[in-house]
């Protein structure tokens, strides 16, 4: 889960779980670099950023130590850095709330931001851009990892909170003096405490993708400690010298594992051994003389390890397929290409600023029921059928096949045709679902009618939920809400309703 | 807020961001189950978020949203994770029978030992069962993992057993140890400080209680809990101003208490019509939860009825349910509380008839 949700203290306080990071040139102007990166796995439409959290990308001039086995990055000790910094939230006259914010740049001037405003913010000078608010997930993982088996996106129709900022590369990066960085993100609370309590340790941070929940926790390695914790706690760029060997130790059995996911060894143990050393040394390279692209993430890293000078910008662009990169490394040192289950995430990354695809809406919920004097069976012999034809608005039905899989095609009495898929029926306990599969403009729509018993009489439920397609969810709600009132309205003439 | 914010508080996430980022991770993990309601880990986060809800946002609802989850994951999963969803969600509305039904069904599909012997601990602790035993288990939880949310159960354990300074020192210590942002578990830890001081030792000091809530509302302006008893300090105070002040924001939550504790004050200051309208919605409150979910809520109705609801006789039968249930000493000590009411209002004496289970403990 590139770095979701990788630790207890990160699942404390989402809003401070770095989830990604991401570094490329500009797909508006090849003159300017965008760094970002996201925090909030699986956010909510209402999400907003921590008013206690630095929340940081910081970049250092990093130089080429080694070849092959002996791979080596060297960071510099200058940092360049980006701080965003948010409010509590603000309400206008009008009531509405809203949160601001500051990205404070690398020369020390603040750049005011108010959160999910899709323009962003400008310096006077426009040298730099930033951005911050609800965006779709661009990470997707679509592998079950533990047995290597190909699933759909498991983030699909996530959203994450994003922060963005575009700057002119030569100004901010002098790539003159070096062209080859390392960048890290990280959410370090702002201490606050006076006299009360202990100074608040960094909550999260992510160089490569995956450090935590691939490489360092492999659930594959039985009663080995969760070292996640422990390493987000750690100062990027300079873990201690005193830990070093126990995250070397556990990256090493951890790639010895994934190198034989397949069953088959593709890394001799010295070059493994490099790997984990690369690895250990955790901040994003990137190249800005050299192309980044969606496919050159970590070859900088792979070209290092196999002896040869890097040809890529490597970093990380918003489309890249981070995770069956980075497994085919792991697992067959790029031999075969390991395709997960998904080639893109849920929207793919815009090619203008803010370069992350608008948020996905949320599912929707309509939920009815109704008490009536009748007995449960009474009730369910006429609507436990999935001929739905006992619906005023139902003009027409037809059936396709029976059992779990029937098709039952209705044409509406304004003339709509609405075709679902019965999923499952279990009659003792008067229950069934189904899923829509043509007529409303919606996804994920699936639905369930029950009937339950309720003292001397029943009540039936019928919910049904969905994500909107492309118009608002409001109009969809009430075309939804019409349908399921309206049905149940009818029960209650014929069955009375419970008094 | 700031009125009564008058604390320098350690940092936390600011608690209307808290509430809101809670409410909205929890809808979008809804919004997961339903894309795939076996997926690993979403049941479980649900419901963590779920309980929160109903702890620190007043939102009552979320007991009916866990039913519905158990139920929703049990139809499709039988499974150790279903069973133990089914048993965390019994268990928070105290059907502590169901809730060991579903633990021995866990343990048969073979959930972790760890997970269950965790619940019944819960459990054991929830009904005041082998409370010594307990304690040595908190005791070494709380070591091993040195966590705020496992120094409080230590806490109330110690509170449950009359061991009140201990209890004090434990709190405390878990409220300086924090080394997180999230400010749900500090306003949890403020809480139980507050009830301890305010309710629970021999003798209550209001003006540390009152500190301790106004500590709790600090991080969670929206912790409904810490509003109404703090609100019942300053009413006791005669300060029905700053009561009101307090209760009115959480009008909005499903706790139907908040409901009857503003009917009390504006009984006090003589708005009797509007008095009675909260004191009928309190009324009916309590009785859609006790639909609901009896055995969760017989203790809070019970103190209901027995004061401003008016209904001793229902206080009692309510009393009794829950010392059925939960025989632990405040559970006891409010159903006597309610059997000498009873008796001293010179009515059929029902409460003599009543026989405590456990009363010993």
């Amino acid at each position: 889960m590139s770095d979701h949700v990788d630790g207890p203290r990160s699942i404390g306080e989402p809003a401070g779980d770095v989830t990604d990071l991401f570094a490329f040139t500009s797909p508006e102007n090849p003159q300017r670099t965008v760094l970002a990166a996201c925090v909030f796995p699986s956010a909510g439409a209402q999400a907003l950023f921590s008013n206690t959290i630095n929340y940081a990308i910081a970049v250092r001039r990093v130089a080429v130590k080694g070849l092959g086995d002996a791979a080596k990055f060297e960071a510099a000790n200058e940092e360049i850095r980006f701080t965003f910094r948010f409010e509590v939230l603000t309400r206008d006259p009008a009531g509405h709330v809203f949160q601001r914010g500051v990205c404070e740049l690398p020369d020390g001037r603040q750049l005011a931001l108010t959160v999910h405003d899709e323009q962003g913010a400008a310096t006077p000078e426009g040298d730099f851009r930033a951005y911050a608010g609800l965006r779709s997930d661009p990470f997707y993982l679509a592998w079950i990892a533990s047995e290597l088996k190909k699933v759909p996106n498991l983030l699909e129709h996530d959203n994450v909170l994003c922060m963005v900022v575009e700057f002119d590369t030569r100004r901010v990066l002098d790539p003159a003096r070096g062209s080859l960085f390392g960048a890290i993100a990280e959410t370090v609370p702002v201490q606050l405490r006076g006299n009360i309590g202990h100074p608040v340790a960094r909550i999260d941070w992510v160089g490569r993708p995956e450090q935590t929940n691939i490489r360092l926790n492999n659930g594959a390695l039985l009663g080995s400690d969760d070292l996640r914790d422990l390493w987000n706690q750690q100062t990027p760029f300079a873990v201690p010298q005193t830990l070093q060997p126990l995250f070397l130790q556990r990256l090493v059995e951890s790639l010895t594992d994934w190198d034989m996911r397949d069953g088959k060894a593709d890394w001799i143990p010295e070059a493994l051994a490099a790997n984990a050393n690369v690895f250990l040394d955790d901040f994003l390279l990137f190249d800005v003389t050299k192309p980044i692209t969606d496919e050159s993430h970590l070859e900088i890293e792979k070209s290092t390890l196999d002896g040869r000078g890097y040809r890529t910008g490597g970093g990380r662009t918003v489309d890249a397929n981070v995770i069956d990169i980075l497994l085919t490394w792991l697992v067959n040192r790029d031999r075969e290409f390991l395709q997960g289950g998904a080639t893109g995430a849920t929207k793919p990354g815009l090619n203008v600023f803010p370069y992350f695809a608008t948020p996905n809406t949320e599912l929707q919920t309509v939920a009815e029921s109704v008490e009536l004097a009748a007995a449960p069976d009474a009730v369910w012999s006429l609507i436990g059928t999935f001929n739905i034809d006992w619906h005023p608005l139902v003009a027409s039905v037809g059936l396709t096949g029976a059992g779990d899989g029937q098709l039952r095609t209705i044409r509406t009495r304004d003339g709509r045709e609405i075709v679902e898929r019965l999923e499952e029926l279990d009659r003792a306990r008067r229950f069934y679902r189904y899923t829509q599969l043509a007529g409303i403009a919606a996804s994920q729509y699936s639905g369930t009618l029950e009937v339950k018993p309720k003292g001397s009489g029943c009540v039936a439920e019928w919910r049904v939920q969905f994500i909107a397609n492309n118009q608002p969810d409001i109009l969809v709600r009430t075309m939804v809400a019409t349908l399921l009132k309206t049905g149940l309205a009818t029960l209650k003439r014929r069955f009375a309703a419970a008094a | 807020m700031n009125a009564i914010v008058d604390l320098d508080i350690p940092a936390a996430t600011d608690g209307e961001i808290a509430a809101i980022n809670l409410a909205s991770a929890c809808r979008r993990a809804w919004a997961r189950f339903a894309q795939d309601p076996r997926r690993s880990g979403v049941a479980e986060e649900i419901l963590d978020k779920e309980q929160l809800s109903a702890q620190f946002l007043g939102d009552l609802d979320a007991f009916d949203r866990m039913d519905a989850l158990a139920r929703q994951f049990a139809r499709v999963e039988n499974s150790p994770r279903a069973a133990l969803v089914q048993a965390r969600v019994a268990g928070a509305v105290h059907r502590f029978g169901d809730a060991a039904r579903h633990l021995a069904r866990a343990a048969k599909l073979g959930a972790p030992r760890e997970a269950i012997e965790r619940q019944r601990l819960t459990i054991a602790q929830a009904r005041g069962e082998s409370l010594e035993t307990v304690l040595d288990a908190r005791r070494r939880i709380a070591a091993a993992s040195g966590r705020l949310e496992d120094q409080v159960p230590l806490g109330a354990v110690l509170v449950d057993l009359g061991r009140f300074a201990e209890a004090d020192a434990v709190y405390r210590q878990a409220f300086h140890a924090y080394r997180d942002i999230s400010p749900f578990a500090p306003a949890w830890v403020s809480f139980q400080l507050g009830m301890l001081w305010g309710e629970l030792v021999p003798e209550p000091d209001p003006d540390l209680a009152a500190f301790w809530y106004r500590r709790a509302l600090g991080y969670l302006p929206t912790y409904v809990k810490a509003r109404v008893h703090l609100a019942e300090i300053y009413a006791s105070r005669e300060q029905v101003g700053a009561a009101l002040a307090l209760l009115q924001p959480a009008l909005s939550s499903s706790d139907p208490e908040v409901r009857w504790r503003l009917a009390d004050m504006l009984l006090a200051q003589g708005r009797l019509d509007e008095s009675r309208a909260q004191l009928d919605a309190a009324r009916q409150g309590f009785d859609a939860l006790l639909k609901k979910h009896l055995l969760a809520f017989a203790d809070h109705a019970a103190e209901f009825y027995a004061d401003s609801g008016n209904d001793l006789k229902r206080a009692l039968r309510l009393a009794c349910v829950n010392v059925a249930n939960r025989p632990t000493r405040r559970s006891i000590r409010l159903a006597h509380a309610i059997a000498a009411q009873q008796a001293s209002r010179g009515t059929e004496s029902e409460s003599t008839a009543v026989v405590f289970p456990g009363a010993t403990r």
